[in-house]
């Protein structure tokens, strides 16, 4: 498998290389093709202006000769007036450096060899010489013979003047014929080629460039001073009439050096960024290497984690209502931990008629709270089994935490301990925050300044205690509420907590709504701390009557509603119209609760506090709110009066308070009178 | 719960004597409703010794006065107690029923 990847990747980097490769030389090539194609016609371009500039001195020449034959056929008769001719043309054409008329052999019995010569001197001036000598022997010159043969002008293959400075020259010489056309003379014109040298070399287009002139015949008459390069294009073109190639030489480097000199650069750049390539490639397979570890690590870590979870979550009570066959405590808690298992707890259970709670908050959050929060709660557990005062419970488990805290983690702990029998509250706070206590007013339960536990051994701390009354509720939570963040790093706060608590509702929908409110006002973010809410309703009941569903029933209330009113403080003449009230609450359960031909019971509770009285109708019956009926007109009319509704008119007209709560598959109606 | 009724010159007097609770409503219910045949007359219910009544007994009441009104007749209610009359005016009963 690795062996496998290695070879992908090692695939991978060739096929780029070759593709990066393929590219360059493809772009090299035709880069190379164009410069070629520039070279070729800048060549061209050159080589016809060099050709025409030659052009132009050769046409002089011929011309000077060609415009002078008259004069010389005239002369054929008067011999010694030829050299005037020479001299003329020699005079009048600077490009001229000497011209003679040479008498064809025997033409003239007087001259049977007779060719004068004038040439012009290096100072300018004009010299006068004959070339019929015998060591020359004209007739059997190139320059004389070829247009007698050819019969018309000749350029004479250039050769190096012996006689004038060593000059290479070129003569044009022309056939002379008589009036009666016996060819008779050949006239001719020589012109120094020592321009040609100089126009040569100003061709310069490119740096090294140089121009080679070669004869007809094949003769090289310029040729390069420098050595030559090997690699060169060449470009030729023929001087017409002479029948001169001329040949632009171009060194290679001189046309593709630039080219040579980036394609350099590039396949050194791409050579490194291959090499980059490799060892990205490299690390990219290290690295995907230990991801895989990594993952396999994180979801082994994931799975126990998910095990810790559940086990943790065991450990906090998680049925509610937790107490079902008691009617005085309505309870509901949460625990949210911020990651799979967090340091936040809460527990409660109830020994020998008291209710003892408790909620707490481990500095830190993960596992190390995870595992501190499950000792803190065996702690708790084991020492409220025997102790009934929560400041000794929590003097104790402080010592009991601080002795084996090498972690050096605190809980901050709220424990307290409800007597249910008389709704005595007493409490002890480690640090925690104060609970809210929900009775005629909302405040936050007055605590002690307490340290946390697990921070000092031997620390005393101070138990604290209030009275709890009929309908009171204690509202325990961590700061995981208070300091809930939304996106814009806004905490919740006290203030919200506060108004979710207002009016009494049943504890998981409190519980609820403030679990909603919290949800839409962190939106997106991410849940920075563990969250726990802890909520006890106190609704204790001095007496009950369990009734069933019948009508024959109803006859049992007004004893138990004269026993409630005696242990109230209510005038006993007010006897009669709580029990029309709690008579006509009654019937409504007993009558429409249930279908009829089944069994069901009917709960009444009375309880008495030192403010007012209550009775709590429970039922299992189907949900029934009877306070969402409208009430009557009792200002209508005979005719217009409805028969019914009159019953819960008359419980709003008694009590002071009516109230319906849906708890679970319970209607519960909480009718109060007031003192 | 007891009912007694006396009738003399047109006149039906019922004595409700005890506990008008709902059970003892739908116990004398059916006796009561029967009364519906003299609405056309007066009727009059005697409370003297009616200690109590509940929405059960009211429904009887509204239910004789009903009759009475579609058939000319009245219904007079007699020497009713402070309670008793306490629930009459929390249901507006007062304006229903001639009161003596």
């Amino acid at each position: 498998m690795k062996k496998l990847r290695n070879l992908k990747a090692l695939l991978l980097v060739i096929v780029a290389a070759v593709a990066l490769e393929v590219t360059a030389l493809v772009q090299f090539y035709f880069s190379q093709q164009g410069l070629r194609e520039e070279a070729k016609l800048r060549a061209e371009s050159e080589l016809n202006a060099t050709s025409f500039e030659i052009m132009d001195i050769i046409d002089q020449a011929e011309a000077a000769v060609r415009n002078s034959v008259w004069i010389a056929q005239w002369c054929l008769d008067f011999p010694d007036s030829l050299e005037r001719v020479c001299e003329r043309i020699v005079s009048d054409n600077p490009v001229v450096a000497g011209s003679t008329v040479a008498l064809v052999p025997g033409y003239r019995a007087d001259r049977p060899l007779f060719s004068p010569y004038v040439c012009r001197e290096p100072d300018g001036s004009l010299k006068a010489l004959s070339l019929a000598t015998a060591e020359y022997d004209y007739p059997s010159q190139e320059w004389f013979v070829r247009p007698l043969v050819q019969g018309e002008g000749y350029w004479s293959e250039p050769y190096v003047d012996e006689g004038g400075g060593e000059m290479l020259m070129t003569t044009f010489s022309f056939p002379i014929r008589d009036a009666k056309g016996t060819q008779a003379a050949v006239l001719t014109a020589d012109i120094s080629l020592e321009w040609l040298k100089e126009l040569m070399g100003r061709i310069k287009v490119y740096p090294n460039a140089y121009c080679t002139v070669s004869s007809r015949e094949g003769h090289m008459l310029i040729s390069p001073s420098a050595t030559q390069d090997p690699k060169s294009l060449v470009f030729d073109t023929t001087v017409e009439r002479t029948g001169w190639t001329i040949s632009l030489v171009i060194p290679e480097s001189d046309i593709f050096g630039v080219l040579r000199r980036v394609g350099t650069i590039v396949g050194i750049l791409q050579l490194l960024g291959l090499l980059m390539i490799i060892l990205m490639l490299q690390s990219f397979v290290r690295g995907e290497r230990r991801f895989r570890e990594l993952d396999k690590q994180r979801e082994r870590i994931a799975g126990e984690l998910q095990i810790a979870t559940g086990i943790q979550m065991s450990m906090v009570p998680k049925t509610f209502p937790p107490f079902p066959e008691r009617h005085d405590l309505d309870m509901a808690a949460t625990i949210v931990p911020a990651k799979e298992v967090g340091g936040d707890l809460y527990d409660f259970f109830i020994r020998d008629e008291k209710l003892f709670f408790c909620v707490g908050d481990v500095s830190g959050k993960g596992v190390p709270a995870a595992l501190v929060m499950a000792v803190t709660r065996t702690t708790f557990r084991n020492l409220s089994a025997q102790e009934d005062s929560p400041g000794r419970i929590v003097q104790a488990m402080n010592d009991n935490l601080s002795s084996m805290n090498e972690s050096n983690m605190f809980v901050t702990f709220f424990c307290g301990v409800l007597d249910l029998a008389n709704g005595h509250l007493r409490y002890c706070n480690a640090g925690h925050n104060p609970p809210y206590t929900l009775t005629n007013v909302i405040k936050p339960l007055p605590v002690e300044p307490n340290l946390p536990l697990g921070i000092m051994g031997g620390y005393e701390f101070k138990e604290q205690e209030m009275p709890f009354r009929y309908d009171d509720a204690i509202f325990l939570y961590t700061d995981g509420l208070t300091e809930a963040e939304n996106a814009a790093h806004e905490q919740f706060g006290e203030v919200r907590m506060e108004k979710n608590l207002h009016g009494r509702k049943s504890a998981q929908a409190h519980l609820d709504v403030i679990k909603k409110d919290v949800q839409a006002f962190v939106g997106d973010a991410p849940q920075s701390d563990d969250l726990t809410i802890l909520f006890i309703h106190y609704v204790p009941c001095s007496h009950r009557l369990v009734l069933k569903n019948s009508v024959d029933q109803i006859s049992l209330l007004p004893a138990f509603v004269q026993e409630a009113v005696k242990a109230s403080k209510l005038n006993s003449e007010l006897e009669g119209s709580l029990n029309l009230a709690l008579e006509e609450a009654v019937t409504n359960v007993v009558l429409y609760a249930y279908p009829e031909g089944t069994e069901g019971d009917v709960i009444v509770d009375a309880a008495v506090t030192d403010k007012a009285l209550t009775f709590t109708i429970t039922d299992t019956g189907k949900p029934f709110d009877p306070t969402a009926r409208p009430d009557v007109d009792i200002n209508a009319g005979v005719e217009d009066r409805p028969i019914g509704g009159l019953g819960i008119h008359l419980v709003r007209q008694i009590m002071d308070d009516v109230r319906y709560e849906r708890r679970g598959n319970k209607n519960v109606l909480i009718i109060t009178k007031k003192y | 719960m007891e009912v007694k009724f006396v009738r003399e010159s047109g006149e039906v007097t019922a004595y409700l004597i005890g506990r008008l609770d709902t059970p003892a409503s739908l116990e004398i219910a059916p006796q009561m409703n029967a009364l519906e045949e003299d609405a056309g007359g007066t009727i009059i219910l005697d409370c003297t010794d009616l200690a109590y009544i509940s929405s059960s007994g009211l429904r009887i009441f509204i239910t004789l006065r009903k009759a009475a009104a579609a058939k000319g007749g009245k219904v007079i209610v007699r020497n009713i107690s402070n309670e008793i009359r306490s629930v009459f005016m929390m249901t507006g009963f007062l304006n229903l029923f001639e009161i003596q």
